[in-house]
């Protein structure tokens, strides 16, 4: 195969992955990408099945919240609830359209929810999986 | 008609502690500031500022990361006008209403506005406690599950 004919082979397999995230998450994804590709050489784009995966996880870093799906429910299409009884509108894009595209909201609830639930701060990668996967419901 | 005057006797008394608290009648609380209800009202009711002291609006600004067991962390810019909002609008603030802070003990620190004296009295005395169990209600923090207009400081007993 000519070198250029590669290249072109690979947008094309590249195509779905990018349709994924909706044109509104794009410059926040783009964000997230330029800063997995720094933390991590090996970084070769985001998922939505890791998204998924890392939504659904259980961990043990709090009783309170042990996983994205304790105020999100399981099911990201639907409403959640905060414990304190607020309703959470759903984190899938395709809900609630303006999820994941003012920066400073995202880097909020990324930065209090990854320490409440996993007790540390989440990857670039984690969280462009996360966004990847809300944005392909 | 026992039932009736039961019913009677019990409306009367929640409407007096209604008019003790407000001295006015009008349970509806001052309009609340927007950034404290943005901020806070996110994951909760915007808990009304005049129904704790200020040394415990200071203590829970202060421990945003260990907030009742989730990272509530707030930027420094975005805390300050909610500092100072809750500061000036404290139950002790010279705005407040010395009812609400009746029987506070001055070594008290309440984190909870359902620990505050004036809150038990009004529910414990009239409320079952296993209501606020309720899988509707999940806690007494969730004001809105019974008082309708809580979001905007509405805590009457018809709000």
């Amino acid at each position: 195969m000519k070198p250029r004919h590669f290249l072109a082979f690979s947008l094309i397999l590249l195509m779905p992955v990018m349709a994924y995230a909706g044109a509104a998450q794009k410059p926040i994804i783009d964000g997230y990408m330029a800063a997995a590709k720094a933390e991590n050489a090996a970084f070769s784009g985001f998922s939505a099945d890791r998204g998924k995966a890392f939504f659904l996880a259980k961990h043990d870093a709090s009783p309170e919240t042990p996983s994205c799906t304790t105020c999100h429910t399981a099911d990201p299409t639907k409403a959640g609830q905060t414990r304190a009884g607020k309703d959470v509108a759903p984190m899938a894009v395709s809900k609630t359209p303006d999820r994941f595209t003012d920066a400073e909201k995202v880097e909020k609830w990324f930065t209090r929810n990854c320490q409440s639930v996993i007790g540390r701060a989440c990857t670039a990668q984690e969280k462009g999986d996360f966004i990847t996967f809300m944005a392909s419901l | 008609m026992k039932k009736i005057i039961g019913i009677g006797t019990f409306s009367l008394a929640l409407l007096g502690v209604s008019l003790a608290l407000t001295g006015t009648g009008n349970s509806a609380l001052p309009q609340v500031d927007p950034a404290y209800a943005k901020e806070c009202g996110a994951c909760h009711i915007p808990y009304p500022a005049q129904y704790l002291p200020k040394r415990s609006w200071e203590r829970i600004l202060g421990s945003l990361d260990k907030h009742f067991g989730e990272n509530a962390t707030l930027s420094p810019k975005a805390l300050q006008p909610i500092k100072a909002y809750l500061d000036s609008h404290a139950a002790d603030a010279a705005s407040g209403n010395p009812r609400i802070m009746r029987d506070v003990a001055v070594n008290n620190t309440p984190l909870r506005i359902v620990e505050m004296p004036f809150w038990i009295h009004i529910h414990h005395r009239m409320i079952e406690r296993k209501a606020f169990d309720a899988p509707k209600v999940k806690s007494a923090g969730n004001c809105g599950a019974c008082h309708r207009g809580a979001a905007n400081g509405q805590f009457g007993d018809d709000d």
